[in-house]
């Protein structure tokens, strides 16, 4: 079994339900988050248009993180998901430093390493992920890569030619899947960030790494 | 290439969260830079015991005890930068050996080992022969040990900037400026002439050639990746500019110029002074290199 996750840009329409969904489900903190929608603005007014990426652990094959870690407390399980014990975490950082993504935080709570799991709580008692559950229009997808049948396999397979993973230079081997992406919203280089163009600006961030 | 699509799409993030952030910072910096006199005195030390084994008997003590020192402070930076330093012992209960904080753990734990034994025979036993005989492992040993942080960089895969084998050059590099300084700052006047330009020689070729590399790393690196054009922004008219140029001139120009002019005039009062300068530029210059790839947005 390898878990996967595809989302649909041409659906997602930016409502960060599935963001608000993982954060109560997973008690994520103040000023951290496991998963996170990103709003890119696009083209000069009058033709402008707005896209929404959710943003979340890739599970790579080959992760980063994962080798990093210096005592396993990321480590893969069965399904092929990529998950953390907090227990064993030493908080390094050093799989903050190794994450391509950015997906990995510390935790201010816990001060140990933390990120998506795919709700591995939930799939071990055969529930699906909680942002897969609160998307109204079914833009992510989940299930068995390694199962032709499965939704995910035959999203992939209808849309080949259009499916797209973040950063495939780094040669992660990512199990997060986008269809109908592009630079715009998978290369973070590919568009700017100005403070003052944000739709909420002057924002106060707490420290990156919580409270060391 | 991204350049590109931002002129042609005119595409602004508007809403997101800005996870970039300084994680390893200034501790980290501590970290390399305090390990990189710990090796290098003793590297240096091994040079001069084999060449000048008559003139720089009385380096044994101090080196072995700064080497201690700084390698103490090295492992105590490494802790106090956990946020849960009190697991620090799940690295040798659980380890995963495919990290390079892993593998330099139990390397900084045997070299510890063996500087701690040369200290023992020398102060307690008065065992010259075997000091000698435990340097030649410890410095076979304190090649990884200076090495394995470059290695670390490597495997943050995130941060184009640090590449192999360029961070393992760089660390060896810091590793003999830093020893050459911290001898020359501990021998004093009591070095023969040759053993001071023997010293300076060190301490100017390392500044050269790190210098050199920087330079190169600074010219030809975006050449290879955008993500290296965007963190060189940082030192190029960015935030981290005159920083990054306050290293450079500290940690290997300006040992460069009083090097060449001690050699040159015969006058190694200056050595003291490009040490210095050697020693805090380094630190400079590390803690640069470290920040800037952090500060690039990874979404």
């Amino acid at each position: 079994m390898q878990l996967g996750f595809l989302v649909d840009l041409r659906l997602c329409m930016g409502c960060k339900g599935c963001e608000i969904a993982c954060k109560v489900e997973n008690e994520v903190p103040l000023s951290t988050w496991r998963l996170r929608v990103k709003y890119v603005d696009v083209g000069s007014f009058p033709e402008t248009k707005r896209t929404f990426t959710p943003l979340r652990c890739n599970h790579c094959a080959n992760a980063p993180c994962e080798r990093i870690c210096p005592v396993s407390a990321l480590h893969y399980i069965e399904n092929g998901i990529v998950n953390i014990d907090k227990e064993r975490c030493i908080g390094c950082a050093g799989c903050v430093m190794a994450c391509p993504y950015g997906a990995i935080y510390i935790d201010p709570q816990t001060q140990t390493a933390d990120k998506c799991t795919y709700c591995a709580h939930r799939i071990a008692s055969a529930m699906m992920p909680s942002c897969v559950v609160a998307c109204p229009v079914e833009a992510n997808i989940f299930g068995d890569l390694d199962d032709p049948m499965s939704n995910i396999s035959k999203y992939i397979e209808e849309h080949q030619g259009n499916i797209q993973v973040r950063k495939p230079e780094k040669g992660t081997d990512p199990h997060h899947y986008y269809v109908g992406g592009g630079n715009v919203t998978l290369n973070p280089l590919a568009s700017i960030r100005e403070e003052g163009f944000n739709l909420f600006n002057n924002l106060t961030h707490l420290p990156v790494g919580g409270h060391h | 290439m991204a350049h590109e699509i931002i002129a042609a799409t005119n595409a602004v993030v508007v809403l997101d969260v800005a996870l970039p952030g300084i994680v390893w910072g200034w501790i980290i910096t501590m970290n390399m830079w305090a390990k990189s006199i710990g090796t290098g005195i003793i590297f240096v030390a091994f040079y001069l015991l084999k060449k000048y084994p008559e003139q720089t008997g009385f380096i044994r003590l101090p080196s072995v005890v700064i080497s201690i020192v700084f390698i103490h402070l090295f492992l105590f930076f490494t802790v106090i930068d956990l946020h849960q330093m009190f697991r620090f012992w799940h690295i040798f209960f659980h380890p995963h050996m495919t990290s390079m904080i892993t593998i330099g753990a139990w390397l900084a734990t045997g070299f510890v080992g063996i500087i701690l034994a040369m200290a023992y025979f020398l102060y307690m036993k008065k065992d010259e022969a075997m000091y000698d005989k435990l340097l030649s492992y410890g410095v076979v040993l304190a090649v990884p040990v200076t090495l394995y942080t470059a290695g670390l960089m490597a495997q943050s895969t995130a941060r184009e900037l640090w590449q192999m084998p360029t961070e393992s050059i760089q660390m060896m590099l810091a590793a003999f400026l830093a020893g050459s300084a911290t001898m020359i700052l501990v021998g004093g006047n009591k070095f023969s002439d040759p053993i001071k330009k023997d010293l300076g020689l060190i301490l100017g070729f390392s500044a050269l050639t790190a210098f050199l590399m920087y330079m190169t790393e600074l010219i030809f690196g975006p050449m290879k990746a955008e993500e290296v054009i965007a963190t060189l922004e940082f030192v190029k008219g960015g935030e981290y500019t005159v920083m990054f140029w306050i290293g450079q001139f500290m940690a290997f120009l300006i040992p460069m110029g009083l090097v060449y002019k001690s050699i040159k005039d015969k006058s190694y009062y200056l050595l003291k002074i490009a040490a210095v300068s050697a020693l805090i530029g380094l630190w400079i210059s590390k803690h640069v290199w470290l920040v800037i790839p952090q500060l690039l947005n990874m979404s």
